[in-house]
C-alpha cells in the first residue's frame, strides 16, 4: 500500500512514488508491492537501472534489484521464467521496470514539472554508485513483492 | 489482422502483443521494431504485401529514431497511409500527446496499462479503419 503521510512537499514525493510502483505491479505485473524500512543497500547482488530527467526537472531514477529479483520481475511481465541465467530480457525487465515507475513519478507532478522529458534505461551490473552532489533532493525507498526486494532512488 | 509494434525493449514488445491477444484481436503476424527507423523500413519493405497492416503501436522515447519523428516521417512519406497508430508511451504530458495527435496518431496509451485499456483503446480504431 502507498504510504499515508502528511502532505509536506518530502511526503508528496514520496508517495507518488510508491503509488506510482504499486500501480506498475498492479497493472502491468498483476502482483501487489509494498515499502520496506531500510534504504537500497539492504539490497543484494546488483543490477541498476537509470532513468534521466531533463527540462524542468533534472535529475535521475534509480532502480537496483538483485538478480533473483530481475529475473522474478521478467517471468512477471513476460509470463514466462527466463531461458537462461543471463537472458538479456532479464535486463530489458529491469530497465522497463525503471522506466514505467519514472514516468509514473513523473506525471504524477505538478505543472511544469511533469514536462520534462525522460531518457531511455540504461542497465548496467557495475554496482552501486555514489549519486553526484549536483542534486539538492534525494530519496532512497526499497520495496518488496512476494518477497522479492529492490531499491529506487531518486535525485534531483 | 497484421500489426507493427514499435518498441525498443523486446519485453515491452512481447506484452504489448500479449495485450492485444488478450483483447481479442487475432493476429495472423506481428511485425516488430525497435525504433523509428526500423519501423519505417519496414512499412516501405511491406508496401506491396495482399494483405495490409490493420494496426501500428509505437513507443515515443526510442534510440536513433523516436515515436514522434517516426509519425512525421510517415507521413511525409505517405506511408500505412489509413493505418491506425497507436503511441504506448510513458510520456503522458500533454505538449507530447498534442504533438503525437497532430503528427497521425489516432491513440494515446500511457504505461503502464492494463490489457482492458488496449482494448477500449484500440477496438474503436479497427471498426472505423
Amino acid at each position: 500500500m502507498p504510504a499515508t503521510a502528511s502532505p509536506t512537499p518530502q511526503n508528496e514525493i514520496v508517495n507518488r512514488l510508491d503509488t506510482a510502483v504499486s500501480e506498475v505491479f498492479e497493472m502491468m505485473l498483476e502482483r501487489s508491492c509494498d515499502p520496506l524500512d531500510g534504504d537500497v543497500s539492504i539490497v543484494d547482488g546488483r543490477i541498476m537501472a537509470r532513468i534521466q530527467f531533463t527540462g524542468a526537472i533534472t535529475g535521475e531514477c534509480i532502480l537496483y534489484a538483485s538478480q533473483a529479483t530481475a529475473e522474478v520481475t521478467a517471468e512477471a511481465l513476460l509470463g514466462a521464467a527466463a531461458s537462461q541465467p543471463c537472458d538479456p530480457m532479464v535486463d530489458d525487465a529491469i530497465g522497463e521496470l525503471c522506466n514505467m515507475i519514472a514516468g509514473g513519478w513523473k506525471n504524477k507532478l505538478e505543472h511544469p514539472q511533469a514536462s520534462c522529458l525522460i531518457s531511455v534505461p540504461a542497465v548496467t551490473r557495475e554496482g552501486l554508485v555514489a549519486l553526484e552532489g549536483k542534486f539538492g533532493t534525494k530519496f532512497s525507498r526499497t520495496y518488496s513483492f512476494q518477497g522479492n526486494v529492490f531499491g529506487i532512488l531518486l535525485a534531483f | 489482422m497484421r500489426a507493427l509494434i514499435i518498441d525498443d525493449s523486446a519485453v515491452m514488445r512481447k506484452v504489448i502483443e500479449r495485450a492485444l491477444r488478450q483483447a481479442g484481436l487475432e493476429l495472423t503476424e506481428v511485425l516488430q521494431a525497435s525504433n523509428g527507423e526500423e519501423a519505417l523500413q519496414a512499412l516501405r519493405d511491406d508496401g506491396g504485401k495482399p494483405h495490409p497492416l490493420s494496426l501500428i503501436l509505437s513507443d515515443i522515447n526510442m534510440p536513433v529514431m523516436d515515436g514522434l519523428q517516426f509519425l512525421e516521417q510517415r507521413r511525409d512519406e505517405k506511408l500505412a497511409v489509413g493505418v491506425p497508430v497507436v503511441m504506448i508511451t510513458t510520456e503522458g504530458s500533454e505538449p507530447l500527446v498534442l504533438r503525437a495527435i497532430s503528427a497521425g496518431a489516432q491513440g494515446y496509451i500511457c504505461k503502464p496499462f492494463t490489457a482492458e485499456q488496449v482494448k477500449a483503446r484500440v477496438m474503436p480504431l479497427l471498426r472505423v479503419a
